[in-house]
């Protein structure tokens, strides 16, 4: 079973952005940054990026990098923390920016103004704003591998739906600026005026749909992407993933299949233990053959807990043994 | 009368005569779907804008990359979304 993740890699060689979904806790960062560390030592260029507000690469590779664009970690390997909130902020002065240039206010209208500042309070803005800062990470194509460690699954799954209301939102509106333009084309026929101005609007909503359908396009192309789900041997997990696994191939995301994390070294139970421990390995043992009997193939690789959390890049190589193997 | 200003006086006839046409005929059809199109752009606004109202209809992301572009009708466009109907909205 083991050796399986290298494997899918191998194999699999278009397979370009790698995402790492599961409930919160279980090692989505963890495993993100070990596969980034993995392929960055097969010699790949490799990105490994957060699309989480309360991003944690930081801390796993033990290094401010938040806000600071893609920092070099080792050779090859990348790591980036998006700041919503600078981006944001860029945003809308980018917004007033275009506003003073068109109509050469001295200042803001009110009115306009408290919309800016309203639309920014909004909850989905720092979602939407990392949203749109990926789609320039990825189409800006610099490095051979995308890793997205990603967000927990209700919020992945809110992420994954936007990209399909978005896309079905701007296709209709796309659509009644189009209709309105016929309108306009007819009265300019019949009428006998000045040529028409280029529908500026539509301009943006055809640069919106673009990069909308960039993002949801990757997310859901077979060819390019690899999602794996992380999970642990407990019930609840197990429950969850496999309604989570449900939702997400409704939305078309390509699963390509499952890691088990924080596996008890079994090799214990022949050892001298407490019975507290003994009972965790023999409820361990239930739920792993539970996850064959659902997954059965699907497992690429079991991880074993270790004697310490991972950070550092000691640890990160360690991690990164054991979820694809030492030997090349 | 030169040829000159010969061709001016039929000139000028023939646009009156085609502004006549013009109002008979075609006038109302412009005036319509110009019509048309400005409730289209108040329906564009509301659904594009409606958080303005106080209808949060979109993440408002993208539709912040709009705004600059409706800035002079959003006071119209308020003023007639908030407005009360009466009669004579039958007549116009």
């Amino acid at each position: 079973m083991n050796g399986g993740l290298g494997r899918i890699f191998k194999e699999h060689p278009d397979r370009r952005y790698i995402m790492f979904g599961g409930k919160g806790g279980l090692g989505k960062t963890t495993f993100s940054a070990a596969t980034a560390y993995y392929l960055a030592q097969q010699g790949h260029r490799v990105l490994v990026f957060s699309v989480d507000p309360q991003a944690s690469l930081s801390d796993i590779f033990q290094r401010d990098i938040f806000g600071k664009g893609p920092v070099e970690i080792l050779p090859n390997l990348y790591a980036q923390e998006i700041d919503a909130d600078k981006r944001i902020k860029a945003y809308q002065e980018e917004i007033r920016k275009k506003i003073f240039d068109m109509y050469g206010f001295d200042k803001i209208p009110d009115e306009i103004e408290s919309y800016i500042q309203a639309a920014a309070a909004e909850p989905a803005m720092e979602e939407s704003a990392i949203f749109d800062e990926v789609v320039d990470i990825v189409v800006a194509g610099n490095y051979d591998y995308y890793i997205y460690d990603l967000v927990p699954l209700g919020h992945a799954l809110y992420y994954l739906s936007m990209a399909s209301v978005y896309d079905e939102w701007i296709e209709r509106i796309t659509k009644l600026r189009e209709d309105m333009r016929q309108y306009e084309e007819m009265a300019a026929a019949i009428g006998k005026d000045k040529e028409l101005e280029e529908d500026m609007i539509l301009k943006e909503l055809q640069y919106i749909k673009h990069r909308i359908s960039t993002s949801s396009g990757i997310l859901t192309d077979r060819e390019k992407t690899a999602f794996f789900f992380v999970i642990i041997p407990e019930e609840m997990i197990l429950i969850d993933t496999q309604k989570a696994a449900q939702l997400f191939a409704k939305f078309n995301v390509p699963l390509s299949g499952y890691v088990v994390n924080r596996v008890i070294p079994e090799s214990l139970a022949s050892q001298d233990i407490p019975e507290y421990l003994r009972n965790r390995l023999q409820m361990q043992k239930g739920y792993l053959k539970k996850i064959q009997e659902l997954f059965g193939n699907e497992v690429l690789a079991q991880v074993p807990e270790f004697e310490r959390d991972i950070t550092g890049l000691p640890m990160i190589q360690k991690m990164a043994e054991a979820m694809f193997g030492t030997g090349r | 009368m030169g040829d000159e200003e010969k061709r001016g006086i039929f000139g000028s006839l023939k646009d009156k005569f085609k502004d006549y046409i013009y109002g008979m005929a075609a006038h109302e059809m412009t005036r319509q779907a110009l019509k048309t199109r400005g409730s289209m752009e108040h329906l564009f606004i509301l659904i594009t804008m409606g958080d303005l109202l106080g209808v949060p209809i979109l993440p408002p992301y993208y539709s912040l990359r709009l705004l600059p572009y409706v800035v002079p009708q959003i006071s119209t466009w308020k003023r007639r979304m908030l407005r009360e109907k009466d009669l004579t909205d039958a007549l116009a």
